[in-house]
């Protein structure tokens, strides 16, 4: 039977006899910056040289035909790129115009599709507000791509974190697996989640818009407070870092905890409490499916964008990207899947004899 | 979830376009037809086209259209194999090199529908499917449908498989609203695998800033909403019949009926197959829960599984599985339903023993869940009219 309940990248299953070993590697997994990415870190922010550019610019080239970089070229990448965001700030300052974008999760060819219909970047600014990876097919592609364009346009392209950014959801998701599939080893997983961990936590777009992945947290009241956190690590399991990255908003006023039982949701109040104490119009956040790609909440304190259409290949939902020009008018544009000339556009099952 | 209607107006109030990029949608149609073979002469249509072939028609080229009909859809047209069954389905032809049917599941299209259907004696299968729900759908679904549930992140809400008896009136459908309709609104007392750790960092920190200003006080630490976050549901079809006069026929409960497998391990042709999610969730990134039905009809019974799967990431595994088995000449339908729950540590450590080297691939995969999960309860029902 091939019943792919929960396909996230399939894969087969290789004999591994030593069971040990594979144990001492789970633990090994989880210690962070064992990529040794950040052993040598600079000083100062990286200055592109000639061959620094012709070099990214080779690896975007590479990268933008879905053909994945090799391990030493993806070392190389996250040495720089930890030299590029490493000096970037908490609460990053981002200019308009920008478009901001949600959720991508591997879904490799819709980013493509992304940047044609908000234009190329870097002639385009970008905003990204994290998970990248998971789920679709070429997360390896896809945040390669956004890393290699973060390297070479460092002040026209921003990405945040997500909480899919993290050791243990790639390990459980997909990204992972899709590692060790393209690669036969986990050191690029490796090598990412170490780099995940400079990623900025959030943005804020002309003093106006606070733009992050997940939502609020009980223990930030103002966005100076999200710049004294310390963030390069694993995302914790608690705490505002972690709130930042997971926390939903909700039509229920206050904050609300998950019936999960764990995991915060915010109301209306507490929205409106944030913008006004920090004088944003608004809050851009991703994280969450939308049919529609994007979705106001809160009186439009609020704004969900979700940028990967036909999620995990099989929802059927669109897309949506915002675009937010020199005079802060806002624009949303809605997008479908992309399609590939040759390729098959939706999941192709054939029959099987389940019992 | 957002209160869409207001959403609207004030975004029209406030000035904010949107604009819908659209040429993705022709492409898809040629994509579409593509995978169609090709024939040289075309046919004259047919006059009795369900609205669905129509819609699916005005998108591409007539010639391309006639053809499939002739080659797909008209029951008239000469067959070489034996015509008990009529088969109508127009969206799912066989791949022009290796005859092989293809199943685009679900489709992944917004304006597209697919609705196929087979006949078989007095016997009416078919399925629909559509993407998730949008926002209207959600709303009404949240205020009215299913008042008081948070609703699942994907919701099929208008896929179903259909099950008819046309000549008994007599009807068996499994659709997404029911199914949620029996997920409890009460608390479920699971927990993620953290919730611990995370409630009481969240206390010890709301005992510390007890004297000064703070956000969260002890009385938020508790959860308002209560429902069975993992939308566990037993649900096993629906029972429907068109005329209020017809004869009621239900099922009656005899567990030592089995089903025969042997029948249904042979490798009869499959005429009609489609496999379809209902909903789904990811549970904020700490499992999954999704339930999923298929269906195979070959030329003399079909079966049907729904399955309900759920994995709680380091904390449990449940399994739910209905089979809907029915022999189409002796018009007999048995109604099997399974239940297999354990821990999670306990399923992993099965795991370990069959030196597989992802422990995680083996716990996404819900038919080798089954296989290592003890059933803990089995109930069986026949119906035969
Ligand atoms: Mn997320």
């Amino acid at each position: 039977m091939s019943t792919e309940v929960d396909v996230d990248v399939p894969m087969q299953d290789a004999e591994q006899s030593d069971l040990d070993l594979e144990l001492e590697l789970e633990d090994e997994l989880m210690k962070p910056g064992s990529s040794g990415i950040a052993d040598h870190k600079s000083a100062e922010p990286v200055k592109l040289t000639t061959t620094s550019i012709g070099q990214l610019d080779a690896w975007i080239e590479k990268l933008v035909k879905c053909e994945v970089l090799s391990e030493d070229e993806v070392a190389r990448l996250c040495k720089m790129a930890v030299d590029v965001l490493q000096f970037e700030e908490n609460v990053q300052p981002v200019n308009v115009p920008v478009t901001i974008c949600g959720d991508v999760h591997g879904q490799f060819h819709d980013l493509i599709e992304l940047f044609k219909i908000g234009g190329p970047c870097p002639d385009t600014n970008y905003l990204f507000m994290g998970d990248y990876v998971d789920r679709g097919y070429y997360s390896v592609e896809t945040v390669s791509y956004l890393v290699a364009m973060k390297v070479r346009y460092p002040s026209r392209i921003t990405i945040l974190r997500g909480n899919h950014e993290s050791r243990q959801i790639t390990q459980v998701y997909g990204f992972y697996d899709e590692c060790l599939r393209k690669y036969g080893s986990a050191s690029v997983w490796k090598m990412f989640t170490d780099l995940f961990d400079y990623f900025p936590i959030t943005a804020l777009v002309d003093n106006q818009i606070f733009c992050l992945h997940g939502g609020l947290s009980p223990m930030i009241e103002t966005v100076d407070q999200v710049r004294d956190l310390n963030r390069i690590q694993e995302v914790p399991h608690e705490g505002p870092m972690c709130d930042l990255l997971w926390s939903d908003p909700d039509d229920r006023g206050g904050w609300g905890i998950s019936p999960r039982g764990a995991g915060f949701t915010f109301g209306q109040d507490i929205s409106e409490q944030f913008n006004h104490t920090n004088n944003l119009s608004l809050i851009a956040r991703a994280h969450q499916l939308v049919m529609e790609g994007f979705s106001w909440s809160h009186q439009q304190n609020v704004i969900t964008i979700f940028s990967a259409p036909n999620y995990c290949y099989r929802c059927g939902n669109q897309a949506a990207i915002m675009e937010v020009d020199e005079n802060h008018n806002r624009q949303l544009l809605q997008y479908d899947p992309s399609i590939r000339p040759g390729e098959p556009t939706v999941t192709r099952k054939t029959p099987d004899y389940f019992l | 979830m957002a209160n869409n209607e207001e959403n609207r107006d004030i975004r029209s109030r406030q000035g904010i376009n949107t604009i819908i990029v659209n040429s993705a949608r022709n492409m898809h149609m040629k994509t579409v037809n593509a995978r169609i073979p090709q024939k040289s002469t075309p046919q004259p249509l047919s006059q009795q086209q369900n609205p669905q072939w129509n819609n699916f028609m005005v998108n591409r080229g007539t010639q391309n259209t006639s053809t499939i009909h002739q080659r797909f859809k008209s029951p008239l047209a000469p067959r070489t194999q034996s015509t008990r069954h009529v088969c109508n389905n127009p969206n799912n032809p066989p791949c022009a090199h290796c005859g092989t049917t293809i199943i685009p599941s679900p489709k992944a299209f917004m304006p597209l529908e697919d609705n196929p259907e087979i006949i078989i004696n007095n016997w009416k299968i078919s399925t629909k499917k559509k993407p998730i729900l949008n926002s209207v759908e959600l709303e009404d679904w949240e205020n009215n449908k299913l008042k008081g549930l948070a609703l699942p992140e994907m919701i099929f809400g208008n896929n179903a498989i259909t099950i008819q008896n046309i000549e008994k009136d007599w009807t068996l459908q499994f659709n997404t609203l029911d199914a949620l309709k029996m997920v409890k609104l009460e608390d479920s007392g699971i927990r993620v695998s953290y919730s611990n750790k995370w409630l009481d960092a969240k206390k010890n920190n709301a005992t510390k800033n007890s004297n000064q200003k703070s956000d969260i006080d002890e009385s938020s630490l508790k959860i308002v909403h209560n429902y069975d976050w993992t939308y566990t549901t037993e649900y096993k079809g629906t029972i429907k019949q068109n005329s209020k006069d017809s004869v009621e026929y239900n099922f009656q409960r005899d567990d030592e009926v089995q089903l025969p497998i042997d029948k249904l391990s042979r490798s009869d042709k499959i005429l009609f197959f489609d496999d379809m999610i209902l909903f789904e969730d990811e549970l904020a990134d700490n499992g999954i829960s999704v339930l999923n039905c298929k269906i195979r009809v070959m030329d003399e019974r079909l079966l049907l599984l729904s399955r309900f799967f759920l994995r709680v990431d380091d904390v449990l595994i449940r399994v739910i599985d209905t089979r809907i088995y029915v022999e189409f000449d002796e018009n007999i339908i048995i109604r099997e339903f399974k239940k297999y729950e354990d821990q999670y540590s306990s399923v992993l450590s099965r795991h370990r023993l069959s030196h597989s080297y992802d422990p995680k691939a083996a716990l996404r995969d819900s038919n080798w869940v089954v296989a290592n999960s003890p059933l803990v309860t089995r109930e069986c029902e026949i119906l035969k009219f």
